[in-house]
């Protein structure tokens, strides 16, 4: 177990590197000045040389990247050109509803994908599972923002049960922080729901055609202890590794979800500084959701050898 | 899923598993293939439509997409227009007519971007081995280290608002996994023994990569690519939500559904409108990319 940590870690740091090098490039791909990108025309040319001098743009590139790199190791995203705080502490402002939104997107998609899933698979081919089948596509094709638009129209205009947008931080407000995100956890939950409800029915089919299933039911244990014990454990690798696929997309999701609902949250940031063209901001904020996003990819990779012992033996 | 792109990162994770994984895939494509006998048909008739609308847009849209008339502004669907009009009185259908060769061009342009630049890398990855192969993959790897959607975001911002950007960003996107796919067919053909003996016959080695190598890569790249375009119309999409992709006054679907949501209580048709041209071309088009897929990858079935 030990020596797979250390494979994947040891095997995460050209890609690292890499990674670092196309952050840094990204700031050098805009066309012209980005100086001129950042300030408005009008701004004058001291302070232009100013800030030029202060991201470092007057020097050469390898010279820019090495010292960019030094204070990356240091601990040093940089500064944020509109607020003038340390990339860091924009972040850590804005991680709270992120994560929030996260646990309860996963919760409810949990909720809503393992019934669905256990339901279509033991009663397969029925109008049960068509069901199952029919809502797993639908999530799969439908764009969350379109969803989110609905759900607004159906929760928040026409029936008026919940917030459209803001967000009160349930940690603080109790419930009324928990309504102000259930159309947006509801949002990136359904869309997830539908991925893990197709991949665990079919395992779950798999599962139930093992002769250790039919071993079970031959020495007379009941349905249900079946299921749960046999079928569904042996059913869960699968959507593991979902789960870890999904990652990607559930971040992409989060962003426009929070864009939709106005959540004050790190996706939201994203989007905020693009269009601020606030470079550095740009720049600190991607390059630490691609570290996050390296980071949860290798816990999946050690969650399988913890999961399923035949994989660390590989 | 939603609003992305699909999850061919990590891929080699997944191969890992496939032992187990690869029974149940097998049998959910089975289902699948049987629901699709219904559904191909039906998908590839959105396809033709959307192509169709595409192409005739001029003919087909009632009214100039562009024309205001803010004196029917927010007016509810009805006989003079279909499916309404917008808070600058644009009639809605004909924004959606021209938005569809916005979403058309966006998925099939980027998608080729990315299967040319990725079979290009892959061969050549593939096919020198060494160095050269490990830098490549060690940068594709680094492009999939970044949320698709994120990157995508990224590079549309630095490369500025606009269909170009958007298309070069969700190119680049799309790259590693063509990429990945073809460095792994350069690999099982090299070991081949035809491939040796035209070798040993002295064949030059762009030879053999067009001679025995793409013929035999291209049915995967194929059906990758089918699978993808409804992707790319749903990053599309999201990009131009965002306010990244064609910008205003120009129609896309994205762009209409985002200018639409502040008027979801008043005129809810400005983003149903889009919205059921997205979801229903999306839809179409996977049934599109299955349907290939079953047909050219027979491996893929059960």
């Amino acid at each position: 177990m030990g020596r797979l940590i250390a494979h994947r870690l040891l095997a995460t740091i050209p890609v690292l590197l890499l990674v670092t090098a196309g952050v840094f490039a990204l700031l050098h791909l805009t066309p012209g000045d980005p100086i001129d990108a950042m300030m408005a025309e009008s701004v004058d040319a001291t302070a232009k040389d100013a800030l030029r001098r202060e991201l470092g743009l007057d020097r050469p590139i390898p010279v820019q990247y090495a010292a960019w790199m030094g204070r990356l190791l240091r601990g040093d995203l940089g500064r944020s050109i509109r607020n003038g705080e340390p990339v860091i502490e924009n972040v850590s402002r804005r991680i709270r509803p992120s994560l929030e939104l996260a646990l309860l997107a996963m919760a409810i998609s949990l909720t809503i994908a393992f019934p669905l899933a256990i339901a279509s698979a033991v009663h397969h081919n029925t109008g049960v599972d068509r069901l199952g089948t029919t809502f797993a596509l639908f999530g799969i094709c439908m764009p969350n923002f379109l969803l989110a638009l609905l759900l607004i129209f159906l929760f928040g205009v026409t029936l008026r049960w919940l917030p459209i947008s803001g967000y009160v931080d349930p940690l603080e407000e109790g419930w009324a922080g928990v309504r102000s995100l259930v159309l947006p956890a509801v949002t990136l939950g359904l869309a997830l729901a539908a991925v893990v409800t197709r991949t665990l029915r079919s395992s779950l089919l798999d599962a139930l055609a093992e002769d250790y299933v039919r071993t079970a039911r031959a020495k007379g244990l009941a349905e249900s202890h079946v299921i749960r014990r046999h079928v569904l454990k042996n059913a869960l690798i699968p959507v593991v590794t979902v789960l870890g696929l999904q990652l990607g997309t559930l971040i992409g999701g989060a962003v426009i979800t929070e864009y939709v609902f106005a959540l004050p949250g790190v996706g939201r940031l994203v989007v905020d500084a693009v269009f601020a063209r606030d470079y550095p901001l740009v720049q600190g904020v991607i390059l630490l959701i691609a570290v996050g996003f390296i980071a949860s990819n290798l816990l999946v990779d050690v969650l399988y050898g913890w999961i399923d012992p035949r994989i660390r033996l590989r | 899923m939603a609003g992305s792109i699909p999850e061919s990162a990590f891929a080699d994770r997944a191969a890992a598993l496939a032992g187990a994984a690869a029974v149940s895939d097998r049998r959910w494509d089975a289902l699948r293939r049987a629901a699709r006998a219904r559904l191909a048909p039906f998908g590839a008739a959105v396809l033709i439509a959307a192509l169709a609308v595409a192409l005739a847009a001029p003919v087909l849209a009632p009214y100039d997409p562009y024309a205001q008339d803010l004196g029917s502004a927010l007016q509810a669907p009805g006989r003079a227009h279909l499916l309404g009009t917008d808070n600058v009185g644009r009639d809605v259908l004909s924004r959606v007519i021209w938005g569809t060769r916005v979403s058309l061009v966006a998925g099939f342009v980027s998608v080729a971007i990315a299967a040319l630049a990725g079979s290009l890398l892959g061969i050549a990855a593939g096919y020198s081995g060494g160095r050269v192969d490990g830098l490549v993959m060690r940068v594709m790897d680094a492009v999939l280290s970044f949320p698709p959607l994120v990157l995508a975001l990224a590079l549309g911002a630095v490369l500025g608002a606009g269909l170009t950007g958007v298309l070069i960003a969700l190119g680049v996107v799309y790259t590693p996994t063509f990429a990945r796919l073809m460095r792994g067919q350069v690999l099982t053909v090299k070991a081949r023994d035809y491939v040796e003996a035209a070798r040993a016959l002295g064949a030059p080695a762009w030879r053999i990569a067009w001679q025995h190598v793409l013929p035999n890569a291209a049915a995967p790249i194929v059906v990758q690519a089918s699978l993808s375009v409804a992707f790319a119309i749903l990053a599309e999409a999201s990009l131009s939500f965002l306010g990244l992709g064609i910008q205003p006054p120009g129609a896309s679907w994205g762009s209409m559904i985002n200018a639409g949501r502040g008027y979801l209580q008043q005129a809810p048709w400005i983003v149903f409108g889009p919205g059921a041209a997205l979801f229903v071309t999306v839809v179409g088009l996977n049934f599109v990319g299955d349907a290939i897929r079953d047909g050219l990858d027979p491996r893929l079935r059960g």
